[in-house]
């Protein structure tokens, strides 16, 4: 009874949906703000990623809610989690040949990351995508060993500081320029590592913090199974 | 020396402390525990250094160089300014009162996702930018789920996850009028949102228009999307129960004004809300006749209230929004006070349930006089801010000509005056016969203190609150001037 | 078109898991389809016919070549607030599993709901 009820409403809000977006064409270019976007990121902001240009520089604000929405995910999973003792679960190890591999790509993994994070201006990725490639490898090894431990409190401090810089980054531009998150660095020459002021350094405040975030949260729900 | 302060402050320095304690943390728990209070003192100087300021000309803020409507800006007006100055000292006297309540690890994590409410629910207020407002929703609620299970016991979490259920169906409807919205107008910046929306055809927006009002109106405790409320409330620690009550729910509903006053005309609006919150109203002061436990006594009762606050803002003169505002904050500070009270009423003599706390009274004197003096406040007895909050509400009503609703008003403060006059007859008139019973710490009862002088001091001078709810009640009404200032004159 | 109509399917996949299963742990997945539907929705809107990213790694690419690159912006955002959820989600249900042993929610229910 209860899912034919579930199902009918469901239906009248998909009809009502599909009507709605119908008026909504499909591919027609509707830009406004993302217009003047797309013309003045590379001279303003020396990014030619324009999604970087506008999660790190215009909308840098979303971005600092974002870094500590994850923050806040991994605090509210400690507290949550916090005390709990594990449960035994059974010690089966990996095959050999999937622990080797996984030791190999380790650190070509955490390497990957990195290059993602650091090249945030010039191609697509940045410190979200860079963060949670390296949280990829951590997991990996984390299924291939049993025994594998990361170490809880430098994470911790990873965390913090890196968020601590974003913060300071902002205030800087606050106290240098006119207001919080300002550019104070020289934009450099466009498509080359060291160029667009500043936002390859909060990428990678950001990549960091993510990675360890990502890394703490999955090593939070995993003692509670060990 | 000249002092540079600037609305930033109130989201940054907060995220910073936020960042910063797992790592005093590693240094002293003593840190832990003071920085929070330091922070929140630095935060109410700010709110009130700026304050002139702010009803003197808004301070629009613009973040990262970029002018609106291409950044993101934060918009310090009247209204702002107001609320702000609010959550600041609510949560300094949340503080205090915590720093000798919560005394269970991880202390850290506590404060860490206190620091973050506080940032995410002044971020609500202050920005002027409707993803970015989405961003701090989330912020405010992903910490609210968090505390509510802060206490570890099964019944925490099971409010927790049905908070966490609600919460996030809330988060997805805003987001998609958000989609939507962003389709029709192609920009984000709520001012520049407004000038754009009177291309956009009425069947979209009258979609836009219900798809927040459902959203926000989860958060805001609208009747029927708030059976959150009264499970999260009653389970979260005490100070949090306060905190709700006093700025999550505050920060939603300014959300949603916001929203309806700003984005769309207010008359195919306010209808609507005046229906709503008489349903909210009715419903909760009816449900929270019913309750045995105190602590959901009190929830239901701040739907209530709500429900009256909505019913303000949806006569959308002047005066009702005045009022609302005036009943806003007069409620904030009486519920924090009923919360902190009854909080120690419950730890004391360990029993949730009204009908156990028979005699506490006697047993804790101060604890029983702040609850009674609470009691009388919320019920709109003179001289307490209760009395000048409805009767202000009584005369803006008189004037839009609304008779049902003054007999409305009326009726549910008769109502209030049974349910909550039962609880203080209880803690009187019985004696307490149970073991011995601690001291109720003296940061508590200074916390309680504070908030008492709060109500009694506004109770004898209503006109100091009402003169500043004026110029804020005519920021949200008046649109033209908004969009002047919120988009730097362009 | 197609894109439109597969986003508002996942949404309303989405809600119907939360809404109908009894299981915790499927509600949730639930709730991540919902996420899901929203995002591509968003990204769909941004979408420009024979327009590429909005990355300038040459030179002969002008911004008249380049689809709305703000959705995408935001849709980053809204995808790690997603993922935020789903972990204290995750968390809570651990926690509920601790007390309970079930992952029902109707043998859950001891507060009124």
């Amino acid at each position: 009874m209860r899912k034919i009820i579930t199902f009918l409403f469901l239906a009248i809000l998909g009809y009502y949906m599909v009507n709605l977006m119908n008026q909504i064409p499909f591919g027609e270019d509707r830009m406004n703000v993302g217009r003047y976007y797309l013309e003045n990121t590379v001279s303003e902001t020396g990014s030619v990623n324009t999604v970087t240009s506008i999660v790190v520089s215009y909308r840098g604000f979303d971005t600092l809610g974002e870094v500590t929405v994850l923050f806040l995910a991994a605090t509210g999973l400690g507290a949550i989690l916090f005390d709990k003792r594990g449960k035994k679960r059974r010690k089966q190890h990996a095959s050999s040949l999937v622990r080797t591999t996984s030791k190999l790509l380790y650190p070509l993994i955490v390497l990957l990351g990195a290059y993602v994070f650091v090249h945030g201006h010039l191609t697509p990725g940045g410190g979200f995508q860079g963060g949670a490639i390296i949280a990829t490898g951590v997991l990996m090894m984390y299924m291939s060993y049993r025994k594998f431990e990361t170490n809880h409190k430098a994470l911790t401090i990873i965390e913090s500081v890196a968020g601590l810089t974003f913060i300071t980054l902002g205030m800087t531009g606050l106290i240098l320029g006119q207001t919080f998150l300002e550019n104070f660095l020289p934009l450099g020459t466009p498509n080359t590592l060291l160029s667009a002021g500043i936002i390859p350094i909060i990428y990678s405040a950001v990549g960091f913090k993510v990675g360890a975030e990502l890394t703490g949260v999955l090593d939070t729900l995993l003692k509670t199974i060990r | 020396m000249e002092l540079n302060f600037s609305p930033v402050h109130f989201i940054a320095v907060p995220l910073f402390a936020a960042f910063l304690l797992p790592l005093l943390g590693r240094v002293s728990q003593k840190l832990v525990t003071l920085v929070p209070g330091v922070v929140l003192l630095y935060l109410s100087v700010v709110a009130i250094t700026l304050f002139p300021q702010a009803y003197d000309t808004p301070i629009v803020e613009i973040i990262a160089g970029w002018r609106p409507p291409f950044g993101i800006t934060l918009v310090f007006g009247p209204l702002a300014a107001f609320l702000v100055t609010m959550i600041t000292l609510i949560g300094f006297v949340v503080w205090l009162y915590s720093y000798r309540f919560i005394i269970r690890e991880p202390l850290e994590k506590y404060y860490m996702l206190f620091m973050l409410l506080i940032a995410g629910s002044t971020g609500i207020i202050l920005t002027g930018d409707i993803f970015n407002l989405f961003v701090f929703l989330e912020i405010t609620a992903i910490a609210a789920y968090s505390l509510t299970a802060f206490l570890r016991d099964h019944n925490g979490a099971e409010a927790a996850f049905k908070y966490l259920l609600i919460g996030s169906f809330a988060s997805a409807f805003v987001l998609l009028a958000i989609v939507i919205l962003y389709a029709n107008v192609g920009t984000l910046n709520m001012a520049d949102i407004a000038l754009r929306m009177g291309d956009v055809p009425d069947k979209i927006k009258l979609t836009i228009m219900i798809l927040f009002i459902v959203g926000l109106g989860i958060e805001a405790e609208l009747f029927p999307l708030n059976g959150w409320a009264p499970d999260a409330y009653s389970q979260a620690p005490s100070p949090i129960g306060a905190v709700f009550a006093g700025i999550v729910v505050k920060a939603a509903v300014y959300a949603l004004m916001r929203v309806l006053f700003t984005l769309f005309d207010l008359p195919t609006s306010s209808h609507f809300l005046v229906v709503m919150g008489t349903i909210t109203l009715l419903v909760a002061e009816m449900s929270a006749m019913r309750q045995q436990q105190i602590k959901r006594m009190l929830a239901f009762s701040s739907i209530g209230q709500m429900g009256l606050v909505l019913v303000a803002f949806g006569l959308g003169t002047k005066e009702g929004i005045a009022a609302a505002l005036f009943l806003m904050f007069s409620h904030a500070v009486i519920k924090t006070m009923l919360f902190f009270s009854a909080g120690y009423l419950v730890f004391f003599s360990g029993h949730k349930n009204i009908s156990d706390l028979e005699g506490m009274g006697r047993e804790k004197p101060w604890t029983g006089f702040f609850f009674s003096l609470g009691a009388l406040a919320i019920i709109g007895l003179p001289p307490f801010s209760g009395f000048w909050a409805k009767f202000y509400l009584l005369v803006s009503a008189a004037n839009a000509s609304h008779i049902f609703l003054i007999a409305l008003i009326l009726f549910s403060a008769i109502i209030e005056a049974v349910y909550y006059l039962r609880v203080v007859g209880r803690l009187y008139f019985k004696k307490f016969n149970d073991i011995e019973i601690r001291k109720t710490p003296f940061t508590g009862l200074l916390a309680m203190g504070i908030l008492a002088i709060v109500t009694l001091v506004i109770g004898v001078y209503p006109d100091f609150i009402h003169e500043l709810v004026l110029p804020a009640a005519n920021e949200l009404l008046d649109k033209a001037a908004y969009l002047q200032y919120a988009m730097i004159g362009q | 078109m197609i894109y439109y109509i597969t986003s508002i399917a996942l949404i309303l996949i989405g809600m119907y898991a939360v809404l109908v299963k009894k299981n915790l742990i499927k509600m949730i997945i639930g709730l991540s389809l919902v996420d899901g539907g929203l995002h591509l929705l968003f990204i769909a809107i941004g979408y420009v016919d024979n327009k590429t990213a909005p990355i300038f790694s040459k030179e002969s690419l002008t911004a008249a070549d380049m689809v709305d690159p703000i959705p995408q912006a935001l849709v980053l955002t809204a995808i790690v607030i997603g993922l935020a959820v789903t972990a204290v989600a995750l968390a809570i249900i651990i926690r509920l599993y601790d007390h309970h042993k079930t992952l029902n929610v109707n043998k859950i229910r001891e507060l009124k709901w």
